[in-house]
């Protein structure tokens, strides 16, 4: 009964299509749909990220990382004319991990479906927010396992590591001491969820046969020398679910991104 | 033009045909959670995972299932036992599949729709996701949630329950987690005979020690042990001398907050009587030890609730001998003996 109704609808619209083609004469996107591709490309200030690399702080620390990942979710694009396209939720929700980069350094997230429009900035979380934790398994789908496997579940509460960094730091006291970033939210007493706006330098044409991409320069160095500046001898070697130190490191991470360019094609 | 609209609704007709022999097989019976008239409102939101028949089998096959963990042989009653209001059976701490001790003593598995978090620290803050902890850790089922999804894909009659328990049919975490949740709504102990008494049922009455151990509970415990699920729900330190071998910290291992420190779940008291030893690391072999140590065994640890605090400034809450008695009485009216034996909830 179903399909018969969608035959209709498909032949109907196939008609009316096919007769809308010749006062085509503006640009119509209604219900035109296409790909956008968002590239993550971590960075520690004017460098390269690189495994293994001994990069500085501001404080005469240096750290090296072994593992960089983080979770983006709620990906939606506004256009020129304030309209918002939210990618749809189930979906909605990456892991970035620089294990996953090509060659260049980049990790992709490809949305499909887009609606076509031209669109003036991105939004994005970082981490899983309150409303989709609620869910509980509901709409999870295998993120779960996905997560687990990426070493983004806590194993010892329940909950999603936000971001993780393991690796070792030296100061001016310690060598190689062990380095590990896990932070996240805590149920509904500690959310640390935070959402980052960047505007593009151009506008980024979604069309059916185009597929713009939009390339973000992440800044690993200011998720310790951000908004503030942290110190790993100071209690910030080991961030977990610290109630006064994950937020720092929270809002640290809302200043790491960058779109450095966009191409439309 | 005419034949391959005829055409097109015959190929239309032979898809809904096929579409109606896979319905056939996802029709679920819908299962009522039935919230006691003397309890609290449900916390666990039903419409996210509504309770099916076949997904509460589902999560009950789970629950006694052993392939949950890495050596196939420790399902979650291992440690949950029904006649025990589903704990490990006089184990203070319980070991795991590599013969790794746990930390604390496990907890019972009911009225858990009722409840905001869990573990004796909160460190769960969804039932659904509460599994993952025991699973995960190498101290107890030293699992992965990709090992589990591989294990019951290749089994056919879970490849069947799954689909007959959710709409895309999948064996995969979420459904998983939904499953096991469903059969832990489903839990719900509320036939105590102290719950007749207090709902006015079948002419249950208490007797005169019951009574005055309920008088007492309402003036000495109920403050934290509050509500008819005998919890304020609230993570409290009750000053308990610490065990140096441990350390547990209890909930300050979550915010790293010093006013967390040695801060457990005050836990229920429904089918105290079957789940002991008592406190979270089961220190306490019986229920007079348990009221002993309140009235005179309690030390101030540095964190200690003021709750506790006398007026001459000494900790504790203070009992005669025939209060003690007439307490026990009344604990032993939380026995719920239609949950303890309930087959729904039983193995075989």
């Amino acid at each position: 009964m179903k399909t018969i109704q969608w035959a209709l609808l498909l032949m109907l619209s196939i008609t009316i299509l096919s007769c809308n083609k010749d006062d085509n004469t503006e640009e119509d996107l209604t219900g035109q749909k296409g790909n956008l591709v968002i590239k993550f490309d971590n960075g520690v200030g004017e460098q390269d990220f690189i495994y293994g690399t001994s990069y500085d702080k501001s404080n005469g620390e240096s750290f090296k990382l072994e593992a960089l990942k983080y979770i983006i979710s709620n990906i939606r694009v506004t256009d020129s004319k304030g309209n918002t396209f939210m990618y749809p939720s189930a979906d909605n929700v990456f892991i970035v991990d620089e294990a996953n980069a090509n060659n260049a350094g980049e990790i992709w997230i490809t949305l499909a479906n887009v609606d076509a429009a031209d669109y003036t900035s991105i939004t994005f979380g970082i981490g899983i927010d309150q409303e989709r934790y609620a869910l509980g398994a509901d709409g999870q789908g295998n993120f779960l396992t996905e997560a687990q496997e990426a070493g983004m579940l806590w194993s010892w509460a329940t909950g999603f590591r936000f971001v993780r960094l393991d690796g070792t730091y030296s100061s001016a006291t310690v060598t190689n001491e062990p380095l590990n970033i896990h932070m996240g939210s805590v149920g509904t007493a500690l959310d640390n969820y935070r959402e980052v706006t960047l505007s593009f330098p151009n506008t980024v044409k979604v069309r059916e046969n185009k597929e713009p991409e939009i390339h973000i320069e992440a800044d690993i160095l200011k998720i310790f020398d951000g908004q503030t500046s942290v110190s790993f001898d100071n209690g910030y070697s080991q961030v977990h679910t610290d109630e006064n130190t994950t937020p720092v490191i929270a809002n640290n991470m809302k200043g790491m991104f960058e779109v450095h360019h966009v191409h439309n094609e | 033009m005419k034949t391959k609209l005829i055409l097109f609704c015959i190929w239309g007709f032979c898809i809904s045909c096929s579409n109606t022999q896979e319905e056939l097989e996802y029709r679920p019976t819908p299962m009522e959670v039935t919230i006691p008239e003397n309890f609290p409102n449900l916390v666990y939101n039903l419409d996210h995972n509504p309770v099916t028949q076949e997904g509460f089998e589902l999560g009950k096959k789970l629950f006694y299932d052993g392939r949950l963990s890495a050596n196939n042989a420790i399902p979650c009653a291992f440690c949950h036992e029904q006649a025990f209001a589903f704990t490990h059976h006089g184990h203070n701490l319980s070991h795991g599949v590599n013969g790794g001790i746990g930390f604390r003593n496990s907890q019972p598995i009911q009225n858990l729709a009722f409840q905001n978090e869990f573990m004796w620290n909160g460190a769960a803050t969804h039932l659904d996701l509460q599994p993952i902890i025991p699973l995960t850790s190498e101290l107890e089922m030293g699992e992965t949630l990709s090992n589990v999804v591989a294990k019951l894909n290749s089994d056919s009659d879970y490849i069947k329950r799954f689909k007959s328990a959710f709409e895309d049919g999948q064996i995969n975490s979420e459904n998983m987690l939904k499953a096991l949740s469903q059969f832990m709504v489903m839990m719900v102990s509320s036939n105590s005979k102290y719950d007749k008494y207090k709902r006015k049922e079948e002419g249950v009455t208490l007797t005169p020690q019951e009574l005055n151990g309920l008088a007492i509970f309402e003036n000495k415990c109920s403050s934290c042990h509050a509500t008819d699920l005998f919890t304020d729900q609230t993570y409290r330190n009750n000053g308990l001398p610490i065990n140096p071998q441990l350390n547990d910290k209890g909930r300050f291992l979550i915010f790293e907050n010093p006013a967390d420190l040695y801060k457990f779940k005050v836990p229920s008291l429904r089918n105290v009587e079957k789940s002991f030893p008592y406190m979270h690391d089961g220190r306490f072999a019986t229920l007079q030890a348990v009221l002993n140590f309140y009235d005179s065994g309690m030390v101030d640890n540095g964190n200690v609730d003021p709750i506790f605090l006398r007026a001459n400034g000494s900790l504790g809450i203070s009992l005669s001998n025939e209060e003690k008695e007439a307490l026990l009485a009344f604990l032993l009216t939380l026995t719920d003996n239609e949950f303890l034996t309930d087959e729904r909830f039983s193995e075989f």
